[in-house]
């Protein structure tokens, strides 16, 4: 037997990082919001796209959405995954406005657009937060 | 019309491609990118009756190799115009916007544009595998690597089916759709010597049996990974009227980019490509419609982008495109002949230069037995990078 094979975290810089630690610290997912207009943004954008302000902090979302798009993947070539095909990744719009990439979890019935979904955060670095995408009210969140 | 508009109409016709040049289409090579991008180069500037002093302009690829050693290795001596449109697979097309502005304006007279790459041999372990020495510098690789390859999506059939299956499930769009450009550029690449897929014709019944890669797209939505290389030259019409073949000119060109280019899912619809901005803007350069055309030659990366470029173009509303491609309507003989090469499903990956290349060819009416019979107008579109998107409408030229 070998050892499971293991997620490798990226390395990211500059906001991705700022992104990332925010919702390690907070335990939760976070989005950057404009101090000036409120508006969110993800990724996190150097200046609002609504008010061009520079001003912003990472705000707790509720982690509350819906499936904007999503895949089956029934290819890879890293262990990881290969240990799991096929796999869905889902494109979750945020109650908050932004849309967030996720590992889909808890999805065997299938997976339809507008379906309501939580995600949760699970740190896998000091500078990286794995996104799960599981149905709403499942029993993962209980 | 807007002086935009007017300042822009008054450039169509004002640049013509006049050489062509490839490389053989293989999986597998001994060649360097550098000795492809300089064959196919030095094959254009021959075929345009020039020679590599007449050279004066260079619009490099995106990345892989560079202007410099281009010029130096071919013997260029006086450069005077470099640039290069950073937009992975619509860079070429896009370069024939930027090449019509170069030799409209008198900044240089005669432009090359190659491109190639190693896109089978370098992803290939194997001990003498030349890789691509210089990579594309563009953003969303950040973000693929921060956003979406965490979630085991690391290369581009994996980034595209995050927005390709949201079309799919929004509009029914039927496996036989993608199917139909699969199986018209197959069929095509049957009548083309240089196609990697010459002698391996596709039924509609083995490709819905293709495996998945990524929902939507199976194996044969996908195009094929090739080392190649392409290149073409471009002049003024005035030049052109002294070289060997009849000039094909450039009518209407244009880039056209989402908001948000380095970032696929936050865009306010993921499913609006830039080829939606830049076609409008190309057929009024043009002073042309969608209707007018004689051929498409559409960037095919993935079968279901096909689709949207088409609805982008103007062809089907969105959700359409799998009306208008049935019944063989894209198939030579057909109602709009689409990728008569084969295109990147069937006769190689050339990051949309052998369109370029293959659409002078058929103005040229030297298409051979994929030729369009008495075309005067066509178009070739490049997409890339996330869903950049470019254009040119090209005409056959007086002779």
């Amino acid at each position: 037997m070998t050892a499971p094979a293991e997620r490798k975290p990226p390395r990211p810089d500059e906001l991705a990082q700022e992104f990332y630690r925010a919702a390690l610290a907070a335990g939760g997912l976070c989005v950057q919001t404009c101090s000036s207009c409120g508006q969110t943004s993800h990724p996190p954008r150097m200046y609002c796209p609504r008010c061009s302000s520079g001003e912003w902090s990472f705000q707790p979302a509720s982690g509350r959405g819906t499936v904007y798009s999503f895949t089956v993947s029934h290819y890879s070539v890293e262990p990881y995954w290969k240990e799991r095909l096929p796999y869905t990744t889902i494109v979750v719009e945020l109650e908050e406005g932004p849309r967030v990439v996720a590992a889909g979890q808890g999805w065997d019935e299938g997976v339809q657009l507008g379906a309501a979904v939580d995600v949760s955060v699970e740190a896998l670095s000091e500078d990286f937060a794995f996104l799960w995408a599981t149905p709403a009210g499942s029993a993962d969140d209980e | 019309m807007t002086k935009t508009q007017d300042a822009r109409s008054a450039l169509s016709g004002k640049a013509a491609l006049v050489g062509i040049g490839e490389t053989e289409y293989v999986r597998g090579t001994d060649q360097s990118v550098l000795q492809m991008v300089l064959a196919a180069s030095m094959a254009a500037i021959t075929d345009a009756g020039l020679k590599p002093s007449d050279v004066d302009g260079i619009i490099p690829p995106p990345g892989f190799v560079a202007w410099d050693e281009i010029a130096a290795h071919l013997g260029i001596p006086d450069v005077r115009f470099t640039a290069t449109p950073q937009m992975g697979g619509a860079s070429p097309t896009a370069a024939l916007q930027t090449a019509l502005l170069a030799v409209a304006s008198g900044t240089a007279e005669v432009v090359l544009i190659p491109i190639g790459w190693n896109g089978y041999s370098a992803l290939r372990p194997r001990p003498d595998a030349r890789p691509n020495r210089r990579r594309f510098s563009a953003a969303f690789f950040d973000t693929v690597r921060d956003y979406y390859a965490p979630y085991g999506l690391r290369s581009a059939s994996f980034w595209y089916s995050l927005y390709l299956q949201r079309y799919v499930s929004l509009y029914d769009v039927p496996p036989e759709a993608a199917g139909a450009v699969a199986l018209a550029c197959r069929a095509h690449a049957q009548l083309n010597d240089t196609a990697l897929m010459r002698g391996r014709p596709l039924s509609m019944e083995e490709y819905l049996a293709s495996p998945y890669i990524s929902e939507p797209l199976r194996k044969f939505d996908c195009c094929v990974e090739t080392d190649c290389a392409a290149a073409v030259v471009v002049t003024t019409p005035e030049r052109a009227a002294d070289l060997p073949h009849t000039p094909v000119l450039v009518l209407g060109a244009a880039e056209g980019h989402p908001d948000r280019p380095d970032e696929l899912t936050n865009r306010p619809d993921v499913l609006s490509l830039g080829l939606e901005r830049a076609a409008p803007r190309a057929f009024s350069m043009a002073g042309v419609t969608p209707g007018d055309m004689d051929f498409l030659q559409l960037y095919d990366c993935f079968t279901h982008v096909v689709l949207l470029e088409l609805e982008a173009l103007g062809y089907a509303e969105p959700g359409g495109a799998a009306d208008f491609v049935k019944d063989g309507n894209i198939q030579l003989g057909g109602r709009l002949p689409l990728n008569t090469s084969g295109g990147m499903m069937s006769q190689g990956h050339c990051w949309g230069m052998n369109h370029v290349v293959e659409a002078v060819r058929q103005l040229r009416h030297d298409g051979g037995a994929a030729q369009v019979q008495g075309c005067e107008l066509g178009l070739v579109t490049g997409y890339g990078d996330l869903g950049d998107g470019s254009i040119a409408i090209l005409a056959r030229g007086d002779r």
